[in-house]
């Protein structure tokens, strides 16, 4: 399953009015850890059907985002909550971290 | 989600991890007719994931993208109908007939296991790494040196694979400087000679590496001096990393033998001290640690697991 590819509208309509919590990942093309967790992501995704809304937003082409979600390394895992930044994790290095991020995340 | 539930299911070769070791063992245990799994605790490849070009793997006239490599790897085995499971172990039981690797996802049994969780450069743990590898920050001058031609690199170490790496280096880029935090190299003395007779060559000894800065990609690094704490910038248009590797291991010690660097003890057959355990690839003692000769460890690794289920030695 592919990720959904948030712009900046996207992004802003997703985290402001998903009824379930909204994982992103911020990442880049040129970044070959992200390319490393792409795999792991399809299963996640999967898993997670219904539970949790999950998208990627490409800082290449949103700077502008990138900049006010105060993204500094990628890749950056962010989960948002009723509008809300409530976690974040950088490069996972497992599946099993981010199951265990996605668990922590949704449980405060 | 199914978590800790323990797989009845049995089978004849459980593979830990997904590196041309992995996949190649995997491919040859398949392909031998064993019911097989690969447990990868994230996408295929391993180390040579991280690197866009590999010129030192045959059969590849222009080379080959290492992600692509693994992945190619990975559906190869897969053709032949091995499975994998995106687990992280957690911990093993080897010593009995029927071997239990316990994961993220639950326990998973097996006649034989084949252990092949590879190494890992040591990192600077300096901020930003992880982000600017591939992009100014390197682990391997063998790998990716050629990208820095005619152009400014440092190498941070002092052992001898990083004088290994800066002699590489020197042949490809303008200027190497090898940057470490004592004042002499810990590598061999034969080494010497040939550092002082290459004029590409200088050194910042006493200095650590304290900040790395980037705009897209790496421009210039902090230097710390370990007796004064000065600051100094060097502008640099990379890195090499060569402050050592370190094997996969955590969770193996006393479960099979390692030395002292964590490494599993075993010989060119792979076979560790523990029956129906086997190594394979960069985890295992060896001179030359190349995906290569991981890829070759993965086959005798998956001969003698054949071997050792059909005889019981």
């Amino acid at each position: 399953m592919e990720m959904l590819n948030m712009n900046k509208e996207l992004f802003d309509k997703s985290v402001k009015e998903s009824e379930v919590p909204v994982l992103v990942e911020f990442w880049a093309p040129w970044c070959t850890y992200c390319r490393r967790i792409a795999p792991a992501m399809t299963k996640v995704i999967s898993e997670n059907q219904g539970n949790i809304l999950i998208g990627q937003v490409n800082i290449d082409d949103e700077e502008e985002l990138a900049e006010l979600e105060k993204i500094e390394i990628i890749p950056t895992f962010v989960m948002y909550k009723n509008g809300k930044a409530i976690a974040s994790i950088v490069a996972p290095e497992s599946k099993a971290k981010i199951d265990e991020f996605i668990t922590e995340s949704l449980a405060k | 989600m199914e978590k800790n539930i323990i797989k009845e299911h049995i089978y004849d070769v459980i593979i830990v991890g997904g590196g041309p070791a992995g996949y190649t063992a995997a491919l040859y245990a398949v392909r031998a007719g064993l019911d097989t799994v690969v447990l990868e605790k994230l996408s295929a490849g391993g180390q040579m994931a991280m690197t866009t070009q590999i010129d030192n793997y045959p059969g590849f006239e222009n080379g080959v993208d290492g992600f692509d490599l693994g992945e190619k790897m990975q559906l190869g085995a897969e053709r032949f109908g091995a499975k994998t499971e995106l687990v992280e172990v957690n911990s093993y039981g080897l010593s009995g007939e029927i071997k239990k690797v316990s994961t993220s996802e639950g326990e998973f049994l097996g006649k034989t296991v084949i252990i092949a969780t590879g190494a890992k450069p040591r990192e600077l743990e300096v901020h930003k790494e992880k982000e600017l590898v591939g992009r100014g920050v390197n682990y391997c001058a063998a790998c990716d040196g050629m990208a820095y031609k005619g152009k400014t690199v440092a190498v941070i170490g002092g052992g001898n694979s990083a004088v290994g790496d800066a002699l590489i280096l020197s042949r490809i880029a303008k200027k190497v400087i090898i940057v470490h935090r004592r004042d002499s190299l810990r590598a061999t003395k034969v080494y010497n000679d040939i550092l002082n007779n290459t004029s590409n060559i200088e050194f910042m000894w006493n200095s650590q590496v304290s900040e790395l800065i980037a705009e897209d990609k790496l421009k210039a690094i902090k230097l710390k001096d370990t007796h004064t704490g000065e600051e100094v910038l060097l502008e640099v248009d990379g890195i090499f990393v060569s402050v050592g590797r370190k094997p996969e291991t955590e969770n193996l010690d006393s479960i099979v033998n390692l030395d002292k660097a964590g490494y599993i003890v075993a010989g060119e057959d792979t076979k560790t001290n523990v029956k129906g355990v086997f190594a394979a690839g960069d985890v295992r003692t060896k001179a030359l640690r190349q995906i290569i000769t991981a890829a070759a460890d993965g086959a005798i690794a998956a001969h003698y697991a054949e071997e050792y289920l059909v005889e019981g030695k």
